[in-house]
């Protein structure tokens, strides 16, 4: 599955991987906003961008194959655009819709592929996220496999007692639906109580991130600074 | 629809951010302080649900299947604050871990699904008390809101929008909303026959106007942007095909010539805003009037109150 390849990238322990999150976070916050911005005409500086993120997942040890093709998920969507944006004859804007839309969907993943989940929740909050939403967003990936793998197993358990008739068959998927939700209703209660039993009293225990030290300011100041370079240099 | 990255000009982006984050810190915030401890690990399980149930897919003939969205079925289940919340955690997931949808982005995003989607789909419940037409519709609508939010915002960025286009992508959300009205429906029909106690029927409550009057707002507003977003964009493409020089009246002076703030975004971001400006002094007419007319109806008593 897609986020466990991610998540194995994440885990990762090159010097990207080791800097501080927030500089990381911020650095991609400036990169985005510099390819958002992005005007017509501007294929060099979209070369470059591609060349600074495709350097830094090289020096992140990431298999930059597998990197450059999960990035593509953005495509089928910029390119339903783009079409249209060409056929109405603005190529120029569909190159760059296409462009941009690659670049910022490249620039995110090499953020998640160096940020273990639960470092980026920690350099999120330190940025003044709000916890409740963070501590959410943190049981809701926690679950994303454990449910996925439980519909999966019951659409596999509907197939074999012979689901699949037509007519039925939409009630019959309401049904899963159905159990799914109350299945995941009583799971979240288990997991509260079993919280509760070690001591859950509101919010997570913050395990102590280390400070944000020079070298991290240095790899913000640099990898930030050759985006705004590119960028104020492009045509 | 989740819009992604670099789709979205500047402004509109950093508006829709602007408005989506202190609306969902203020939203997380009460949340926090109203909520029972257990809805943490509660909102992040049905989170995940949803993105289980989405894998569930419904047939509806000629070989196509469409699956749940979900934005209604969890304001019916968990109530809108909560749900407000549990989708700004999915779409924050969707786009930090799946690249489904832009980071920057991701405050157009949450505006068009976690906040007006879900008002969207709460509000008929309200109105309906719960009944099936109320679930229908609000499911629908929330789909069909969310939907219509993102292609105005596309449209505003300059996305070219040709008429067909847009009659069929329209023709499209149409057909989904009236999909996910009809998931919605059956899914909550078997929640209830598994247990009656998961759904958080509203009360029969004097807030029916008030209710009535925000959704009238929520459909307006919406619909309304759609027209407003198609001129703005008018002005940019004039001046492009007229290969007119920008003129150097630019809001954002720039020491770097040819930064992409120019000038020709200023008649266009004055004409956008003032439509923004617009729909949201409409929506606020129509809640004042709503409010009034609410108010000024004697409250009926509930009964055993």
């Amino acid at each position: 599955m897609r986020h466990a390849r991610v998540e194995r990238w994440s885990r990762g322990n090159s010097s990207i991987h080791r800097y501080h999150p927030v500089a990381r976070i911020l650095a991609t916050g400036v990169l985005l906003v510099t390819i958002a911005t992005l005007g017509p005409g501007s294929s060099t500086a979209c070369a470059l961008y591609f060349a600074l993120l495709a350097g830094t997942a090289l020096l992140a040890s990431l298999p930059l194959l597998e990197l450059l093709v999960s990035a593509t998920v953005v495509l089928p969507f910029a390119l339903c655009f783009a079409v249209i944006s060409a056929l109405s004859g603005d190529s120029e804007q569909a190159a760059m819709l296409l462009a941009r839309g690659y670049l910022s969907a490249l620039a995110a993943l090499l953020l998640m592929a160096t940020t273990p989940l639960p470092s980026l929740l920690a350099g999120l909050e330190t940025l003044r996220v709000p916890r409740f939403l963070l501590l959410v967003m943190q049981f809701l990936y926690r679950y994303l496999i454990v449910l996925a793998g439980e519909a999966g197993t019951m659409r596999d358990a509907a197939k074999s007692r012979g689901g699949g008739a037509r007519s039925i068959e939409f009630r019959q998927a309401a049904g899963t639906a159905g159990v799914l939700f109350a299945r995941s209703f009583a799971r979240a209660e288990a997991i509260h109580r079993a919280m509760l039993s070690r001591g859950f009293s509101g919010h997570m225990p913050a395990s102590k991130g280390r400070p944000f030290a020079s070298s991290d300011g240095a790899f913000l100041l640099l990898a930030a600074g050759t985006a705004i370079i590119i960028r104020v240099n492009a045509a | 629809m989740h819009i992604p990255d670099g789709f979205l000009k500047f402004p509109v982006w950093a508006a829709m951010d602007a408005v989506a984050i202190p609306v969902v810190g203020v939203v997380a915030w009460r949340a926090q302080r109203d909520f029972q401890d257990n809805r943490i690990p509660l909102m992040g399980v049905m989170g995940a649900f949803i993105f289980a149930a989405q894998m569930i897919n419904f047939p509806v003939g000629s070989g196509t299947s469409g699956h749940l969205v979900g934005a209604a079925l969890l304001s019916f289940t968990l109530g809108p604050a909560a749900a407000a919340i549990v989708m700004t955690a999915i779409l924050a997931i969707q786009a930090l871990v799946f690249q489904d949808g832009g980071v920057l982005a991701l405050g157009a995003n949450i505006f068009n699904m976690a906040l007006a989607g879900v008002a969207a789909g709460y509000l008929p419940w309200l109105l309906f008390g719960g009944r099936r037409a109320g679930i229908f519709l609000g499911a629908a609508l929330s789909l069909l809101v969310s939907a219509f939010l993102a292609l105005a915002e596309l449209m505003i960025s300059g996305v070219p929008m040709p008429g067909p286009v847009l009659a069929v992508s329209v023709g499209l959300f149409l057909v989904s909303a009236v999909m996910e009205g009809a998931i919605t429906l059956v899914v909550v029909q078997a929640i209830e026959r598994i247990q009656p106690g998961f759904l958080r029927r509203p009360a029969a409550s004097h807030r029916k106007i008030l209710a009535f009057g925000a959704l009238a707002a929520t459909v307006f507003a919406t619909t309304t942007a759609i027209f407003v977003s198609q001129t703005p964009d008018g002005i940019e493409s004039v001046l492009r095909r007229a290969g007119l020089p920008a003129p150097s009246i630019g809001w954002f002076h720039s020491p770097v010539a040819d930064y992409q703030l120019d000038s020709a975004m200023a008649p266009w971001l004055s004409r956008s805003l003032a439509g923004l400006a617009g729909l949201v002094i409409v929506y606020v007419v129509c809640l004042v009037i709503a409010r009034m007319i609410a108010a000024s109806r004697p409250v009926p008593r509930r009964e055993g109150a």
